[in-house]
């Protein structure tokens, strides 16, 4: 019944956001207050040789199952205080399941531009694309390097319920400006997430996945136009709770209560992005450190992650931009710490992904994407990127190609 | 020997069509703006949204053409985006929740009534628009 709900709503504003993107129709008033509306979608479809990839059956004749949109609304209630929010859906593969979310929806003080207040659920500020990720319009890319931004763990960062302290500053001496986030709060994942949807696979049923977050962010767009540096830092503890018919060993037991704690959970991000006329270029390091204490406290999980690219895209003419990236994701620990016990392939570990891509810009509304991804590696295990065992029953191939085709509009 | 000559000769005259460009849009702002002037950068991080007040502590307040020459001219001058990038840019803000989208007006007559009547607003016209009730800021 849940899923007939949120296939209808879904159904629903995405018809809306197509004949309001037809119709303009961008705003109202609530008595002398204006509310704006925008929205954003993006159709998919990916074909692989090698491995399924995403949750989705990508080989063969390829799938379609990568869809998402989001309807905003946000009004200005006086010159330093507005109230904004957004919703968002989305199907990817076995992922997302349609399940409607509220975004994000904040109230904004910002009284001096060294100091504002974001306070409500808010979009974390982590590098440089974790809060526009999902806005394929802006990105060159129709896949963000998934060594750095994996599109099927994006709950994992995108917000948390709690508050921001944020502002910007212009140097004295023409150095440039600094910008700063400072946050904390609580995140709360979707059980139709990469890491609940790899737990089930084991016979585990995590029916929520939560916890304190906090962290900032520190940019400095220097004195060499168009070159910005910066780092980000997030703490977390999440714990995870639901039940598992799995017991040590992999034995089968009765239907259990199952939880699972953080005892360390930390991500730093370095990044540095250069923009000049037609070019742009963007490079970032994250390393994610998750340090789990799974099965009811009875197992360490350790998952180091470093992942890294870098990228960059020319604009040849006004409708067309092409680009480029190398994404480098490697889980340091996988090797030590394969569940089964076994010592695992380095390709289990790893994940090297070039990239082509192009993008036409039709009009100011709607884009094209066309890219080819060429991997190597199927990094899954405990912890997942983008490739899972229950899309490839029959094992894992090393290297994978992948076409990508994604189209999106915004208003 | 010749095509350095030629290349020289072209860019010399892209030179100085982006000049007579620049010359050609004035930015405009509300009389109870402070300055006076304005700097490139700070024109540009004002219309990109990364500021939201003048150096000397004006707040201030981007006011957009829909279309147009003049639009054109002053994105390609000052921000440097083609419209459909730098509307991007200003959607992935709002997606974001880190702004608001600036009012667009679909003339330029609307443009200098909307700024002179509004305290903070901020604007850009050709210089031939009557312009009246608002002050011109040069931009250095």
């Amino acid at each position: 019944m849940r899923h007939v709900i949120g296939r209808l709503l879904a159904g629903g504003t995405l018809t809306v956001l197509l004949l309001a993107s037809v119709l303009h129709a961008q705003e109202f008033k609530i008595g002398s207050k204006v509310v704006q509306v925008h929205g954003f979608g993006t159709q998919g479809f990916i074909h692989t040789n090698g491995n399924n990839w995403l949750t989705m059956n990508t080989s063969g004749v390829g799938s379609g199952a990568i869809t998402d949109f989001g309807l905003n609304m946000g009004m200005q209630i006086s010159p330093n205080l507005r109230i904004a929010g957004q919703f968002y859906d989305r199907k990817l593969g076995k992922l997302g399941n349609w399940e409607p979310l509220m975004d994000w929806a904040m109230l904004d003080y910002h009284p001096k531009s060294w100091l504002g207040f974001r306070v409500g659920k808010v979009k974390t500020v982590l590098g440089l694309f974790t809060d526009t990720q999902d806005m394929d319009f802006a990105n060159t890319f129709a896949l963000m390097p998934q060594s750095v931004y994996p599109i099927d763990l994006r709950d994992a960062t995108i917000a948390h319920e709690g508050g921001d302290i944020y502002g910007k500053e212009r140097l004295p001496h023409k150095l440039g400006a600094i910008a700063y986030t400072a946050y904390g709060g609580r995140r709360s994942d979707s059980m139709h997430s990469g890491y609940p949807y790899l737990l089930s696979s084991f016979g585990i049923q995590l029916t929520s996945l939560s916890g304190p977050v906090f962290g900032g962010d520190f940019r400095w767009k220097t004195p060499v136009r168009g070159l910005l540096v910066g780092v980000s830092r997030l703490n977390e503890r999440i714990t995870g709770i639901g039940m598992s018919n799995v017991g040590a060993g992999g034995v089968a037991i009765p239907m259990s209560s199952y939880n699972e704690h953080s005892k360390h959970d930390w991500t730093n991000q370095y990044y540095g992005q250069y923009t000049a006329n037609r070019w742009h270029a963007e490079s970032e390091y994250r390393r994610y450190v998750r340090d789990q204490m799974i099965a009811n406290g009875t197992v360490e999980s350790l998952v180091d992650v470093r992942g890294w690219y870098m990228s960059g895209g020319f604009r040849v003419c006004k409708w067309f931009e092409a680009g480029s990236y190398y994404s480098h994701y490697r889980n340091v620990n996988a090797l030590n710490v394969s569940p089964n016990g076994t010592v695992s392939s380095d390709y289990a570990a790893r994940d090297f992904d070039k990239v082509v891509a192009g993008k036409v810009t039709v009009n100011q509304y709607m884009t094209v994407k066309v890219e080819g991804h060429f991997m190597s590696g199927y990094a899954n295990q405990p912890y997942p990127n983008g490739y899972y065992t229950t899309v490839n029953p029959n094992g894992f191939a090393n290297n994978t190609n992948a076409l990508v085709v994604r189209t999106g509009f915004s208003f | 020997m010749k095509k350095l000559v030629y290349a020289l000769l072209i860019a010399a005259s892209a030179s100085i069509f982006i000049a007579q460009a620049q010359a050609q849009v004035i930015v405009i702002a509300n009389p109870g703006v402070k300055a006076t002037e304005i700097s490139k950068s700070d024109l540009r991080d004002v219309f990109t949204g990364s500021a939201t007040s003048l150096k000397d502590g004006s707040r201030v307040v981007p006011i957009l053409l829909k279309a147009g020459t003049t639009n054109e001219e002053f994105l390609q001058a000052y921000i440097g985006k083609s419209d459909s990038a730098y509307r991007a840019s200003w959607r992935s803000l709002v997606f974001s929740g880190q702004a608001s989208m600036p009012k667009s007006l679909d003339t330029e007559v609307a443009v200098v009534d909307f700024v002179a009547h509004n305290t903070g607003a901020i604007g850009y016209i050709s210089k031939a628009t009557p312009h009246a009730g608002v002050k011109v800021l040069a931009v250095r």
